[in-house]
């Protein structure tokens, strides 16, 4: 059986909202209803589905299931991906893999969550007992404790920092789907002057849970065409780690997972970061940004924050890093927010970035990010590199 | 119990894994951890096999609580189960002498004033009149 090269063959994503008063289900039936109509895909063609665990929905096991059912599908192959912000990423990968293997042809990855309206999670776990006693109960204090570390072994400029969010908020103005209250320049004064959240982590170097979906088709270069889609992007390289240095009881934090998946992608397609037309790294925090920079090559490790200080990162830029305002500015959707950065990767490739629309269409580089572990950096790094 | 300690959490214990030798320690005034004999090395939190080397073969140790600060934070914002009154409060990870690191607060020390490297001993921190939680000390050279 001849391998099938795998294509995204179309995108849709919901304009983010706050506390819009509507479900996981709604959002993401409104992305798969667009999906189509985006793609002129029957929905009877679509027999593969990999759906995202939501924070609003997660205490229903059988979520992907329910979601199968409100979307009147039948498929043949049904994934339910709770690697949290590498579920698109990762969804799109397993996607991939199923149908090299035959278990379905045109697939669906669908992301959407609404926890700004409504919050599902119990941890549980060893959290009760080990974690949350201490106070650590949410992602800004364990990036607190990160960015302290990376502080203290490398330097760090709030400047650069700052510049991240600013030059993110630029682009957001230019993003339809960007959340309207974002929708407001950002200057550096207003950065530096943000109130600390966990020190040295500023308001303004954080996402806000808003509510939103995304979706993605992804079927053989052969199928797409069949289907008269003429728009596709080939995913040309993927990794992923959990739990990277796992067995270490004392690694250094500010060695990420990005560090092994990294050099990965680069030589699975080949490519170096020098031809990347656009970057869209996951940015829960604008720190994370900055690590993958270093992690991906775009500079030495430690050396971030004199890069982007040096760096035009915005559409017009050298290298244009999430141009549509990322999570930071756009809002992020819950744990559809891998999405949101792989959306703008695909929209851009296929030139539909409007007045924020990147020079070079060629490559995109998405990444991923999951879940905060117990006194370590992140749980799951995921990267995929796109080619026209 | 005392009307000031109303708003702390007191911990669910056992869920995850059976922890009664952690607790009976904070009892005694003792921090145990578990112990991977195969490895002969800690880890923190418990599991429910050895990280290092997947079996079951774990016991509990009583660590010295002594280390150095290798992150610090400082929480500043209330949570749902977070009492505002801990606020801010000084959040740190702490490299212990045995090789393992752990979670804790800084205690009697304003939060501004701690920072890597600052080393560190065993403090207990009252959750209720019962129960008392591990916490640290800076120990000032």
């Amino acid at each position: 059986m001849p391998e099938p090269n795998i294509v995204i063959a179309g995108y849709a994503e919901t304009p983010i909202a706050f506390k819009s008063g509507r479900s996981a289900y709604d959002f993401g039936g409104e992305a798969f209803a667009s999906l189509l109509a985006a793609t002129g895909v029957e929905k009877g063609r679509v027999d593969g589905l990999s759906v995202t665990a939501p924070l609003s929905e997660c205490a229903n096991p059988f979520f992907a299931v329910y979601v199968v059912e409100a979307l009147g599908l039948s498929p043949t192959w049904l994934n339910y991906g709770a690697i949290g912000g590498c579920s698109a990423t990762g969804g799109v990968a397993r996607a991939a893999a199923a149908i090299r293997d035959g278990q379905c042809s045109v697939a669906v990855v669908l992301s959407a969550d609404a926890p700004s309206t409504y919050w599902g999670p119990r941890y549980g776990g060893f959290r009760f007992e080990f974690q949350d006693p201490v106070g650590l109960m949410s992602p800004p204090a364990a990036f607190g404790l990160l960015m302290s570390r990376y502080e203290y072994q490398f330097g760090l400029s709030f400047e650069a920092l700052g510049k991240i969010a600013v030059t993110q908020r630029a682009g957001a103005l230019l993003n339809e789907n960007a959340l309207e209250r974002f929708k407001k320049p950002l200057t550096m004064e207003k950065y530096l002057e943000s109130r600390m959240i966990a020190d040295p982590l500023r308001l303004l170097d954080c996402v806000m849970f808003c509510d939103g979906g995304n979706a993605f088709l992804v079927t053989s270069e052969k199928t797409a065409k069949e289907l008269g889609i003429e728009k596709t992007v080939r995913p040309t390289a993927y990794a992923e780690v959990t739990n990277f240095n796992g067995n270490q009881a004392c690694p250094d934090i500010t060695e990420t997972g990005f560090s092994e998946v990294a050099p990965k992608v680069w030589g699975q397609s080949g490519l170096s970061p020098g031809d990347i037309g656009c970057f869209q790294p996951y940015d829960d925090f604008t720190i994370a940004v900055m690590m993958q920079l270093e992690d991906f090559g775009f500079c030495p490790r430690g050396q971030g924050s004199d890069y982007v200080l040096d760096t035009d990162l915005s559409y017009q830029g050298e290298v244009p890093t999430n141009t549509g305002g990322g999570q930071l500015s756009a809002g992020q959707p819950g744990l559809a927010s891998g999405g949101l950065n792989l959306a703008e990767a695909v929209r851009q490739m296929f030139g539909e970035a409007g007045e924020r629309q990147v020079a070079k269409t060629g490559s995109a580089l998405v990444t991923g990010i999951g879940v905060i572990p117990y006194g370590r950096n992140w749980g799951t790094s995921t990267a995929m590199v796109l080619e026209a | 119990m005392t009307e000031s300690k109303d708003q702390r959490m007191l911990p669910k214990t056992g869920l995850f894994v059976d922890t009664e030798p952690f607790w009976k320690g904070t009892e005694r005034g003792e921090l145990m951890l578990q112990y991977c004999a195969d490895t002969q090395q800690f880890q923190m939190f418990p599991r429910p096999v050895s990280m290092y080397t997947g079996r079951r073969e774990l016991e509990w140790r009583a660590v010295s609580g002594r280390g150095t600060i290798y992150a610090c934070t400082i929480v500043r914002v209330p949570a749902p189960n977070l009492d505002a009154s801990r606020l801010p409060l000084s959040l740190v990870t702490v490299e212990l002498e045995e090789g393992v690191r752990i979670l804790g607060n800084i205690l009697e020390r304003d939060p501004e004033s701690v920072a890597i490297g600052q080393r560190v001993e065993l403090a207990w921190d009252p959750i209720s009149d019962e129960v008392r939680y591990p916490a640290f000390k800076v120990v000032e050279d």
